[in-house]
């Protein structure tokens, strides 16, 4: 998660900064809901994979909501109060470990590509600009880090004995 | 008795028909290719949302994706977006220009239930509407006596539709 927020308000009212505003609630809700599902698929898993995948799911759950408090404090910083829009219905059986990674890889990587496409509309505000940034290296080593621990089937280590989040 | 829980059991749920129907009005400038960022604008929700929904579609084979993460309706795929834009069609018509209900209003109601009914139903519904809106002087009649018909119910309720209970009473006290 950034900590490089600002205290002072933008006090531009342009249709520019309503758009980004905009592109950051839904980000925000991105985040919200990858945690939302992180904290189900945890629970939907086989008991022989919870042992294994639960440091991944816990820390997921805690990045995500970080990450969502981040955008929300960028919105603030643009002198607009987040909106959260989330529309979510969970359910579903067992399972397995695997079928969790998958789903985790693709709301990764939609997270990644949303961050990804905001980058270049942000790159007047250089604060702003630096926490997306941040944001597309920390998602992309999520992205690699899910596809590498999918790839050996658990035998390495998913979640990283240092938090990449800092920032 | 157990016919509502077909809804839950119905292959194409209304997410999934939406779904559909996004990445084939999305993708219709882009030769049917269509982004899941613009799929998620299009339904309002997230494209987390959206990519996980796309697996099940993927997985019964009515879209496709490439290596860009584009997507694409199936051959399969777009039958049954045709089916549905034609289901809503015949039930929107049917609602506002056989029932009289308003543009907007069979617009929403057409929506709620263009998945849910059958092919059947639908190809029934397009002959009714069209002999009701023929120019043949019974069907005009017909229409044109519906129309003016202000329905009022027996005392004693006993309709032929209502049998011992009044049906208009009812949706009027549910509104």
């Amino acid at each position: 998660m950034s900590s490089n927020v600002r205290s002072s308000k933008r006090p531009d009212g342009s249709s520019l900064t309503r758009d980004i505003t905009d592109d950051l609630n839904r980000l925000m809700a991105e985040e919200v809901e990858a945690c939302l599902r992180y904290f189900h698929m945890r629970l939907r898993l086989r008991d022989c994979d919870h042992a294994i995948a639960e440091p991944f799911f816990d820390e997921a759950i805690k990045e995500t909501m970080e990450h969502a408090t981040a955008i929300a404090a960028q919105i603030r910083s643009l002198g607009e109060v987040p909106t959260l829009r989330v529309n979510l219905t969970l359910g579903g059986g067992r399972v397995r470990l695997e079928a969790a990674l998958a789903e985790a890889l693709d709301v990764e990587q939609q997270a990644l590509d949303a961050y990804t496409d905001l980058l270049p509309r942000v790159v007047d505000d250089p604060a702003l600009a630096e926490f997306i940034r941040k944001q597309v290296e920390i998602e992309t080593e999520h992205v690699r880090a899910i596809r590498e621990f999918a790839a050996a089937k658990g035998t390495m280590k998913l979640v990283p004995t240092t938090s990449k989040t800092d920032g | 008795m157990d016919t509502w829980k077909a809804f839950d059991a119905n292959e194409l749920t209304h997410s999934a028909a939406h779904h559909l129907l996004a990445i084939h009005e999305v993708g219709a400038a882009y030769g049917g290719w269509a982004r899941v960022s613009d799929i998620a604008r299009q339904l309002n929700i997230t494209r987390g949302s959206v990519s996980i929904n796309l697996r099940s579609l993927k997985t019964r084979g009515w879209v496709e994706t490439d290596e860009h993460r584009l997507v694409k309706l199936s051959p399969e795929g777009l039958k049954i977006v045709q089916s549905i834009m034609a289901k809503r069609l015949i039930v929107k018509t049917f609602l506002h220009d056989v029932l009289g209900i308003a543009e907007s209003d069979a617009e929403i109601d057409s929506c709620k239930i263009e998945h849910l009914i059958s092919h059947r139903t639908g190809q029934r519904l397009v002959q009714f509407v069209r002999f009701l809106t023929s120019d043949a002087p019974a069907s005009r009649q017909v229409l044109k006596q519906f129309r003016r018909v202000q329905t009022t119910c027996p005392d004693d309720h006993t309709c032929e539709v209502c049998k011992g209970q009044c049906l208009i009473d009812e949706l009027k006290r549910a509104i």
